[in-house]
């Protein structure tokens, strides 16, 4: 399956104030935490327009800023970056659970 | 920019005493000059009776050097006119800024005088000893303690 | 439940706790509101110990001299339960963090910990952060005075102190009360060592300018000898100079580490001692009843006479050559023949280093009510402490720690991993530091193993501010970024005992996240075969330099 990996496909991320929950910019300038309904830019203008519309709209969430992603062929997104790829999938270990007695 | 003083909820009128920066206010001393948070106080020390207004300054409100300026010019040079902060001044740091001897603020945040009237409420226990008379904890403790011991030697001392 | 013997909180204490929570509380609601930017409501935010991570917030939760009463921890598994994802990680200064958490919930995570006589107050920001003590302060034998007491009055001097809020950058003060420092007084802003001057008398030497990170340095001494009564003088004369002259033009250079190189340890010196002549005789001179009454609290518990030699003991080390392993890497000398003091290791293998669940604090709780006069420690390695053990009830507190998980006999060994929280979970970071600490640990979880390589302290950092204090490691592993693939740099030599406080040194380019494990591999394999009579790998590696070391890691890797 190819992926456009030009690094021009951006999103526009940020962590929402009230919880910390990393979230994106979707279509309709609201901020969800699923990554395949964030809108998305498909060169460096539009990801410069994207990025003005997300500060605007930065009243519920902390700094705003782009994200490079790759899309596949179906059209699923996917960060570029490690640390983005962590920021979306979360931990790369499994955590101990809450009444674990011991590590798994 | 609105001026505050402890006492108003509302800004009041600047005075109009022009503060002069250091370097010229040390050619002709007049009653008021302004700090930059590098200036060295010393410079102040001979004429520090004629003055009735310090100004010094919060270029960002992250930057706390003017706090131990103030302390300073409070505690160490014994100055009593009245000690001005400008610049970025928030109504968060009204607790340490009045600790250290400030008595009147400039800022245009909203909410800035009814928060100056509850700032020094906002904690009746302090820990250190600042340029307020504040006693610290510190100090209540040990005359709690002087006054127990007196109670309890009080009864015998009166047989 | 056991009375505390360490600090308690008075009405006094637990008044500026209640008013901080409110302040705190409305200071959320306004940032909540809009009222309040981002960049207003940062430090306010930081110096309530809130970070915002990759994730969600982080709240690092404050342990005043790394001591808990059982009720604290019990308090704080709660609250990781509630507010949190059930567990939290304990951290290289003595901190709680937990991961997870909300920001609308954050004013009542405090308010909570203010029920138990806790906080999280000043543990971020550009402030005087939690001072550190030596774990085993009040139980070690070769403890001069018990640090902690000295913590407590710095905690208070500098809690919400209004002069030094908004400082150039975060000051870090440790204690130590023994001449093995365990607190790494060295690396810190200030470092503070207890010791006895030819004439009797117990004072403080102040090392200053200490710390890692991007520039890391060891700290030099500014006064050979402090009286004890002089302390808040001299740390505010130190701080007044620190704020009014520390660099603000540059976030990498705003440390007072910086500073002092920058002019100088003499001029510091000076800078420092024209403004103590002033602070001297002022109301900072500790009164004695004071510091008597503070030091008061910290006595030791009522500890009974128990025998120093236990035959069920005895036995049990015949028997069980892993229970013999254990007390041997696990416990350390008491100053009470007849007890021990206990390590709780929280690296079982292949385990993220220094994670417990809400679970397993409570389990900790409960042995520490049964066995350890209801104290428990945090440590700078991540661990936890019991300690007061009396040497009959060590097969039982081995028990019941080996049913959390926590028996594991590796303190101070190889899988013993200091780990930051790296690229999993922090915004700083570069690489992932947990896993890699997971795959060392599981390569060489064979306890035998471990003890035949002996004591050996690995540090893993995910970047450069270094939180898992990889300067200091005798393997020290830097994780760095080179166009978005995580690599690995290696240091060797690095330690923060006293008389040997070193910074690691780099043995080459750094190595691919699968050539790690190999990498350290190498380096344990050229000890094994180079290493003289009662050599540490540290020892070897002094001795033999780094050339053997270099040469068997980039042939494996």
């Amino acid at each position: 399956m190819a992926k456009n990996l030009s690094g021009d496909l951006t999103v526009a991320s940020a962590n929402r104030l009230s919880d910390g929950v990393v979230v994106f910019l979707d279509d309709s300038g609201h901020w969800t935490p699923k990554l395949e309904r964030a809108a998305l830019a498909r060169d460096k203008r539009a990801g410069e327009i994207l990025l003005e519309r997300a500060k605007a709209e930065a009243f519920s969430v902390v700094d705003p800023f782009l994200v490079s992603v790759s899309e596949d062929d179906d059209g699923t997104l996917e960060p570029l970056s490690l640390r983005e790829k962590i920021r979306v999938g979360g931990l790369t270990f499994d955590a101990i659970a809450a009444e674990a007695v011991r590590y798994a | 920019m609105p001026l505050y003083r402890e006492g108003a909820i509302v800004p009041v009128a600047n005075d109009g005493l022009a503060a002069l920066p250091l370097a010229e206010w040390l050619q002709a001393p007049t009653q008021a000059v302004a700090l930059a948070n590098t200036d060295q106080l010393d410079l102040l020390k001979t004429h520090l009776g004629r003055l009735k207004l310090i100004v010094l300054h919060f270029p960002k409100y992250t930057d706390g050097r003017a706090y131990s300026q103030a302390r300073l010019l409070r505690g160490r040079l014994g100055y009593r006119g009245e000690l001005r902060a400008i610049g970025q001044v928030l109504r968060d740091q009204l607790p340490f800024l009045l600790r250290c001897g400030f008595d009147s603020f400039e800022s245009d945040q909203p909410g800035f005088g009814p928060a100056l009237a509850r700032a020094r409420t906002l904690f009746s226990v302090v820990y250190q000893g600042a340029e307020d008379d504040r006693a610290p904890a510190w100090l209540l403790r040990l005359r709690r303690r002087d006054a127990r011991a007196a109670e309890q030697i009080g009864p015998l001392a009166a047989e | 439940m056991p009375d505390t013997h360490f600090y308690r909180y008075d009405d006094f204490d637990r008044t500026l706790l209640a008013e901080r929570v409110e302040q705190f509380r409305d200071q959320v609601r306004r940032r909540l509101s809009g009222e309040l930017t981002e960049e207003q409501f940062k430090p306010l935010r930081l110096t309530n110990g809130l970070y915002l991570q990759l994730h969600a917030y982080m709240l690092r939760i404050a342990i005043p001299y790394g001591t808990l009463s059982t009720r604290q921890l019990r308090k704080l598994a709660e609250i990781a339960r509630k507010y949190d994802r059930g567990y939290g990680h304990f951290t290289t200064r003595q901190n709680l963090q937990l991961n997870w958490i909300k920001l609308e919930d954050a004013p009542d995570a405090v308010a909570a910990l203010a029920e138990v006589d806790m906080h999280a107050i000043q543990t971020s920001g550009n402030v005087i952060r939690n001072t550190t003590a030596d774990h085993f302060a009040g139980a070690a034998a070769d403890e001069i005075e018990d640090p902690r007491i000295w913590c407590e009055i710095i905690r208070q001097w500098s809690t919400l102190h209004p002069e030094f809020s908004f400082l150039p950058r975060k000051f870090k003060i440790a204690v130590t009360g023994s001449p093995n420092d365990r607190a790494a007084v060295r690396v810190h802003d200030v470092g503070l060592r207890l010791w006895r001057n030819p004439e009797g008398q117990v004072g403080f030497e102040v090392i200053v300018g200490g710390g890692l990170g991007r520039t890391p340095i060891i700290g030099k001494t500014l006064r050979a000898f402090l009286p004890k009564d002089e302390l808040l003088a001299y740390l505010e004369s130190v701080l007044r100079v620190y704020n009014r002259y520390g660099r603000r033009d540059n976030i990498y250079k705003a440390r007072i580490k910086i500073l002092v190189h920058e002019i100088g340890v003499e001029k510091m010196r000076e800078e420092v001692e024209a403004e103590f002549a002033s602070t001297k005789d002022s109301a900072l001179r500790l009164d004695p009843r004071t510091i008597e009454a503070i030091a008061g609290q910290f006595a030791a518990p009522p500890l009974p006479h128990r025998p120093a030699t236990v035959g069920a003991v005895e036995a049990l080390k015949i028997e069980d050559r892993v229970f013999a392993l254990w007390l041997k890497s696990n416990t350390a000398p008491h100053r009470m023949a007849g007890y021990r003091i206990v390590t709780a290791s929280l690296k079982p293998a292949g385990a993220p280093p220094g994670d417990a669940s809400s679970a397993q604090m409570e389990g900790v709780a409960d042995i520490a009510d049964a066995y350890s006069w209801g104290e428990v420690r945090v440590s700078h390695e991540q661990n936890l402490v019991l300690p007061h053990v009396a040497v009959e009830d060590l097969p039982a507190v081995y028990a019941a720690l080996g049913r959390l998980g926590f028996a594991e006999a590796n303190v101070g060994k190889i899988t013993d991993i200091i780990a930051c929280p790296g690229l999993d979970y922090c915004a700083l970071a570069n690489a992932r530091s947990i896993p890699v600490a997971q795959r060392i640990s599981n390569h060489f979880a064979n306890l035998a193993r471990q003890h035949d390589i002996g004591d050996l302290k690995v540090k893993i950092s995910g970047c450069i501010n270094a939180c898992g204090h990889h300067h200091v490691g005798h393997i020290g592993i830097l994780g760095v970024d080179k166009n978005g693939v995580e690599l690995y740099q290696i240091s060797l030599g690095g330690d923060v005992d006293f008389g040997h406080t070193a910074l690691g040194e780099i043995i080459g380019p750094a190595v691919g996240a699968d050539e790690i494990v190999e990498a350290v591999d190498a380096l344990v394999a050229t000890y094994l075969e180079r290493r003289g009579e009662g050599e540490r790998f540290v020892d070897t590696y002094r001795r033999i330099g780094a050339e053997p070391f270099k040469e068997r890691v980039y042939a494996a890797v």
